[in-house]
């Protein structure tokens, strides 16, 4: 058993791409759900349109990658408008269904086989990211690698992961500068209760819908990345687990914290990497009795999620204001 | 019915435009004790306005005003229709017929928080305070205007420090008559039932209203402290508030209100200053929960 290489492993993940565009998708969800109270289950639905809406600018109509990335981030405005106008007047429970349907819906539009001429359908659809690595200052020979042990990365990694951060560490400061304000404490009002903040004035539905856009353009970055990271996108990438996984990395973290979502992020790759490959590395040992190595050997993805499920009922438990959140908050739910 | 002195509506703004108004009205002495009697600077004017749940009329009102810049009392058994009557003014509830105008605007397409903006501040029976807000937060939630609760200024300290720093001057005031100063820093979850009535009248005067509407604002509170809080409230309605309140002891109605309306089973039985009013024998009647007997005070 290698330590060295599981925790190599588990702080790659932690620290690579895909770290980055789940905090993207936590704190779109954050804005959503911890501040303003809309149980929004289809986050990934923005991820979505901010990953096809740059693939498919880019793949089928050989726009650049900027007028791409311009065009994902206005998909996803205009799914919160259409999500938002007929629901957010509704109960919330009507909302939290719609959204998960909604995203559910484009996924399977978007991965249909009649779509392959505009999106590539089933198949996944990828494009040139050049103009993005062009501006990589990182050098990239086939031998330069960045880290030690089995956390490193290549050249074109450091860069989407750099930019990655920068970018995540940029929208957790906008969104604490409006949070912190008197329009983040409307917010909050209308998750605390939206008929107070109605009998003081303040229009519900409008702070409802900004909240919803804020979010969901925040969760179309996190496509963004996604598609230049990969040179493309998958409808299978879009599954509604990406949502719960998102809505498990702002509960670790802490709901309605300005760091929570991305501590919960990084958190949430490390125990899954971490679980997993010491897994494989349990597999490999030879005094395992060969039913339980039969039993792990291949499903150690799965179970890693599995524990990283569990890790979140414990923490509910024990520590229900997640890490970085106020005990006493949590306390005045029961009440 | 006095169908007769139903005042057209054109009245209520002569009377809003009338400057002095408020300091020198004594309703009690110019205005008929009926039901429905016209008031000289209305400004509220209900007409025929119903509501029904199933088959229950809740609410049934032939024509009410309630006059400027003085106190008047809601009262009533339970289940009379007040809060419902309270709902439907406030844009809170739909009702099935009927109209009413507000400080001379005819309140067309009632929504809760555009009424609110032109003044109608109202509290709930139920008290709805914002428990993982902090007590100073909820009572700077009121604070119109405040141009940080744009989007577009909100990320920019400067457009909006100044206006929150004089709305928390104006809170801390608020906080420290309503006894609840010590308590300013805790999340409003924290409070006891008592004190979150306090807090929920402080947050509506925060709002600057033009009227206060109290849903039994001081249930649960203690009678020395709701006695100076109604003292209070009573001043500001010498400065020109107009103060709508429901309550069910009759000393503090007796004590404060310059005006009481009387509603049972939906309708307005009876009205007029509180010591001819708590004699009148169809009031003792209805809040006996004895049928009415027909006949006036
Ligand atoms: N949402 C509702 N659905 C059905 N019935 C309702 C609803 N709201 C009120 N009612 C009924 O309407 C009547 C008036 O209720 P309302 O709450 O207005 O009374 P109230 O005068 O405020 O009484 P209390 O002094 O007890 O607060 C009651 O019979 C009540 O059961
Ligand atoms: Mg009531």
């Amino acid at each position: 058993m290698d330590f060295d290489i599981i925790f190599g492993n588990a702080a790659r993940a932690a620290f690579g791409p895909e770290a980055v565009i789940l905090a993207l998708a936590a704190i779109g969800l954050n804005v959503h759900f911890g501040f303003t109270g809309l149980l929004n289950f289809g986050q990934v639905g923005f991820l979505l349109l901010g990953a096809y809406g740059t693939s498919v600018s880019v793949a089928t109509f050989g726009w650049s990658l900027w007028v791409g990335i311009l065009v994902g981030l206005v998909l996803s405005v205009a799914l919160a408008v259409a999500l938002g106008f007929p629901t957010l007047r509704l109960h919330a429970v009507m909302f939290a269904i719609v959204t998960i349907a909604a995203a559910e819906i484009i996924r399977i539009l978007i991965g249909s086989t009649d779509a392959i001429g505009l999106t590539g359908g089933p198949l996944s659809v990828s494009f040139d990211a050049g103009a993005f690595y062009d501006l990589n200052p990182y050098p990239d020979g086939p031998h330069d690698r960045y880290g030690v042990g089995t956390f490193e990365f290549t050249g074109q990694q450091m860069w989407v992961i750099t930019v990655g951060w920068v970018l995540v560490a940029l929208v957790s400061l906008v969104v604490f500068l409006i949070v912190r304000s008197p329009w983040g404490r409307v917010l909050k009002s209308i998750r605390e209760d939206e008929d107070a903040a109605r009998s003081l004035g303040k229009n519900v539905f409008s702070y409802k819908m900004q909240a919803l856009i804020i979010g969901g353009v925040i969760g179309g970055l996190g496509g963004v990345i996604d598609a230049i990271k990969t040179s493309g996108a998958d409808p299978n990438g879009f599954r509604p687990q990406v949502t719960f996984f998102a809505y498990t990395a702002l509960l670790l973290g802490g709901a309605a914290t300005y760091m929570g979502p991305v501590l919960g992020a990084i958190l949430f790759w490390f125990l899954r990497e971490w679980i997993e490959s010491f897994l494989r590395q349990l597999t490999a040992e030879a005094w395992l009795p060969d039913a339980v190595a039969d039993f792990l050997s291949g499903s150690e993805g799965v179970i890693s999620v599995a524990m990283v499920g569990l890790t979140l009922v414990l923490l509910m438990l024990f520590r229900p204001q997640g890490i970085t959140g106020n005990r006493i908050e949590m306390q005045l739910d029961a009440r | 019915m006095p169908d007769e002195l139903t005042p057209v509506p054109g009245e209520a703004r002569a009377g809003t435009e009338s400057g002095l108004v408020g300091a020198q009205i004594e309703p009690n002495h110019s205005v008929p004790p009926v039901a429905g009697a016209p008031k000289p600077h209305p400004i509220l004017v209900v007409d025929e306005l119903t509501r029904s749940f199933g088959g229950l009329r809740a609410v049934d009102v032939d024509h009410l005003e309630v006059e400027r810049g003085v106190v008047t009392a809601l009262i009533g058994p339970n289940g009379a229709g007040k809060t419902t009557l309270f709902n439907l003014l406030t844009g809170f509830d739909r009702a099935d017929t009927g109209r009413w105008s507000f400080d001379g605007q005819p309140v067309s397409s009632p929504s809760p928080d555009q009424l609110a903006r032109q003044g109608m501040i109202r509290t709930f029976q139920l008290t709805k305070s914002l428990a993982k807000l902090t007590v100073l937060d909820n009572v700077l939630l009121g604070a119109p205007g405040q141009a940080g609760e744009r989007l577009s200024a909100a990320p920019f300290r400067s457009r909006w420090r100044d206006q929150e720093e004089a709305n928390v001057e104006l809170a801390d005031e608020l906080l420290d008559r309503f006894n609840l100063a010590h308590m300013r820093d805790e999340l409003a979850g924290t409070l006891s039932g008592g004190q979150r009535k306090l807090l929920e009248v402080a947050r509506a005067l925060m709002a600057d209203p033009v009227m206060i509407m109290l849903d039994e604002p001081m249930a649960g509170v203690n009678p020395a402290l709701a006695q100076s809080l109604m003292r209070h409230i009573t001043q500001l309605a010498f400065e020109g508030l107009t103060v709508v309140f429901i309550e069910h002891a009759m000393d503090v109605v007796t004590g404060i209100s310059d005006w009481v309306v009387v509603l049972a089973q939906g309708r307005v039985i009876a009205e007029g200053p509180p010591w001819k009013v708590i004699h009148d024998h169809q009031v003792i009647d209805a809040y006996l929960g004895r049928r009415r007997a027909g006949g006036g005070s």
